[in-house]
């Protein structure tokens, strides 16, 4: 196991730049997720660090060796592919064993060490068959179990948990968390999905147009978003947003104008803001609430719901707000009819103000 | 009950029209291929148990003709040299075409300009082929012993000798089908997923790893579709030999396709060269059904 470190990594392809000057570390035995929506340039950095694809400019470190230079097969790192890229001609065996017959191991060594992979992955009973007899969660551990049994110092997942259905994927999720704390190794793993990122980091890597949004544990990232994007990208149903105007600034307090709601009033920001200045306001929909509860100062908001899911355990509300989306998730079974006028609640201190560029507007 | 009685009535009609109109639009290839292919070949079986010929009385003979065929040196030699040319022009296209698509596939200049250059031999006749290979084999003015004259080397009858005639025609042979080896392989490479390489190389794999391990076996089924294809083409040469070298010298190149036409057409011995033929067809006929059995087991 080792530290991942990477230096003003950079890599273009002609006039178009995947990644722009990113720096980052990786501490040893740490989970990592890369995390963004499509093309944002996650599994395009995973394929800079294996290897698979040069850099243009910066440097890669993996413990104290600088292996930027270096090519895929001699960086000590293994992959997951989204795929599985497992060798379809290949049996189980052979496709765990690859990697060590290509090191040249001692047959006796090869096959205790695939034993051993395929019992963490559960798949002792399989050895002899073709990937094509095995289930997508199956493969999947063969995967897995051909990355193991090589014991790299860094492993990589490209979104190894797209191919699979819902169910599985939940499981196969608990399976690769259980199976990071056992191996104690450092994994950076690529998702476009947000809940895999919550659920499964130790610290979250959001990435949008190629460069580094935020970088922090993922409850930083839902309560403290550096900016709008990582605000609107983590968090599911997304934040909802609402356009404002600064209208009055009393002392520490800010009256603020929100189109389609009215005054809302908000205190101890930490930047100066202008009267007259435009701003979004941020709450995330599960922070409203159909009752007035908790600490003042309260915010009402009147919406007209167009649907309610009623899931059992929580009730979802689409509306919306002077034509942007606004979304509810109130806890529990609510009887809330769609069309009917419909205030909900939301403690002043949990909305989020991001400044015209989009930056968060931080709290004293 | 009632909406079962009104549902099957309709679905039976249209199966019916569909039936039909199936067995319509395949009736003009059914009527050429019966006509083309299916007619002929009976014909060819029922005459190969008959003395059918020009010059005299048609008689039913059983399996004279089949027992005289096992027993004909000449035309065990033609099994011999047929053997010799499949063989020799089967392994040495496939593995050149393997190679050469390999090549081509990476990304090099001039990929294109190449891969229509190895694929041109393949569009040309095979009897203008032929006629410039004949004057490439040349022995007095051919451009090959011009060549070996200049570097100090003596200088070769390429097709007059009976140990060098069959391997001249061979050479032509891979000159001219490598290009279809390359091109399927071409396909095939294409369609084996990137991400195997990728996987592989984070395996540790190198080059010659990479194409023993990954790329032929990942090419099988192609290898096995060509090799089918080759041995049944290169069991039926015939215009080759017929521009080259008429079967000659001392019948070093003559195969059964041009026996059976020699026997026919030379000698009118129409029923012996049917029971040739039957043969040839038999021998193609296993080839191919071993062939499609691998296939299928291989996709299973």
């Amino acid at each position: 196991m080792a530290r991942l470190e990477l230096s003003n990594v950079s890599k273009s392809y002609g006039a178009f730049d995947a990644i722009t000057d990113v720096s980052l570390a990786i501490e040893d035995g740490e989970f990592a997720v890369f995390v963004g929506p499509s093309g944002c340039g996650k599994s395009t950095l995973l394929r800079l660090i294996a290897g698979l694809d040069p850099i243009s400019d910066g440097a890669i470190r993996i413990g104290p060796d600088d292996v930027t230079r270096r090519p895929a097969g001699t960086r000590s790192v293994a992959m997951v592919f989204q795929s599985y890229a497992l060798y379809p001609h290949m049996s189980v065996y052979d496709n765990i064993a690859f990697p060590l017959q290509m090191e040249r191991r001692s047959k006796g060594d090869i096959r205790q060490q695939v034993e051993k992979a395929a019992g963490t992955v559960q798949l002792s009973t399989r050895l002899k068959d073709k990937p094509s007899k095995l289930s997508g969660g199956q493969r999947q551990r063969v995967a897995i179990a051909r990355a193991i049994v090589r014991k790299p110092k860094i492993f990589l997942m490209d979104e190894p948990l797209s191919n699979l259905d819902a169910a599985l994927r939940i499981e196969m999720r608990t399976e690769l968390t259980q199976l990071h704390k056992e191996l104690g190794a450092t994994m950076v793993y690529v998702t476009h999905d947000q809940l895999e990122a919550m659920t499964m980091a130790d610290r979250i890597v959001v990435l949008n147009g190629g460069r580094v949004e935020q970088v922090g544990k993922p409850m930083d990232l839902y309560h403290k978003p550096v900016n709008r994007f990582v605000a609107g990208f983590i968090g599911s149903p997304p934040m909802n947003m609402l356009r404002s105007k600064v209208k009055a600034i009393e002392s520490e307090y800010y009256s603020f104008e929100a189109a389609g709601i009215g005054t809302i009033v908000i205190d101890g920001l930490a930047k100066r803001l202008k009267v007259g200045e435009e701003v979004v306001l941020g709450i995330r929909p599960e922070f409203l609430a159909p009752h007035p509860a908790g600490s003042e100062p309260l915010v009402k908001i009147g919406v007209v719901p167009r649907s309610v899911e009623r899931l059992g355990a929580q009730t979802i509300i689409h509306s919306a707000i002077e034509g942007q989306n606004f979304t509810c998730v109130f806890a529990g079974d609510q009887a809330v009819e769609p069309g009917r006028d419909l205030n909900v609640y939301c403690d002043a201190a949990n909305i989020h103000v991001f400044d015209a560029a989009g930056t968060t507007v931080g709290r004293n | 009950m009632a909406l079962q009685n009104s549902t099957s009535r309709p679905i039976k009609t249209v199966s019916f029209h569909q039936t039909w109109s199936a067995y319509a639009f395949l009736a003009p290839a059914l009527v050429i291929l019966f006509l083309s292919l299916l007619l002929p070949a009976v014909a060819t079986l029922l005459m190969s148990f008959t003395d059918v010929s020009f010059l005299k009385p048609t008689n039913f003979i059983g399996f004279d003709n089949y027992i005289k065929l096992f027993n004909d040196t000449r035309f065990q030699q033609a099994v011999g040299n047929t053997i010799h040319y499949t063989v020799g022009v089967t392994f040495p296209t496939m593995v050149l075409g393997l190679l050469a698509a390999v090549a081509l596939n990476q990304n090099v200049p001039g990929r294109i300009a190449f891969r229509t250059i190895f694929y041109l031999p393949v569009l040309t006749s095979l009897i203008a082929a032929a006629v410039v290979w004949a004057y490439v084999y040349e022995p007095y003015a051919g451009p090959l012993n011009g060549v070996l004259t200049r570097v100090g080397l003596p200088p070769q009858p390429w097709l007059q000798n009976p140990s060098l005639a069959m391997n001249s025609l061979i050479i032509m042979a891979i000159w001219r089908d490598f290009g279809t080896a390359m091109i399927i392989y071409l396909a095939g490479l294409q369609d084996i997923p990137n991400d195997l390489y990728e996987a592989a190389r984070l395996d540790g794999a190198k080059g010659k790893d990479i194409f023993l391990r990954i790329t032929v076996p990942m090419l099988s089924s192609v290898t096995f579709y060509l090799l089918i294809i080759l041995i049944v083409q290169t069991f039926q040469v015939f215009g080759a030999i017929y521009v080259m070298t008429q079967g000659g010298p001392l019948g070093s190149t003559e195969t059964v396709v041009y026996q059976m036409y020699q026997t026919a057409f030379g000698y009118t011995e129409f029923g012996y060269s049917a029971a040739m033929s039957t043969i040839l067809f038999l021998t193609i006929l296993v080839f191919s059904i071993i062939g499609t059995r691998i296939m299928r087991r291989k996709d299973a």
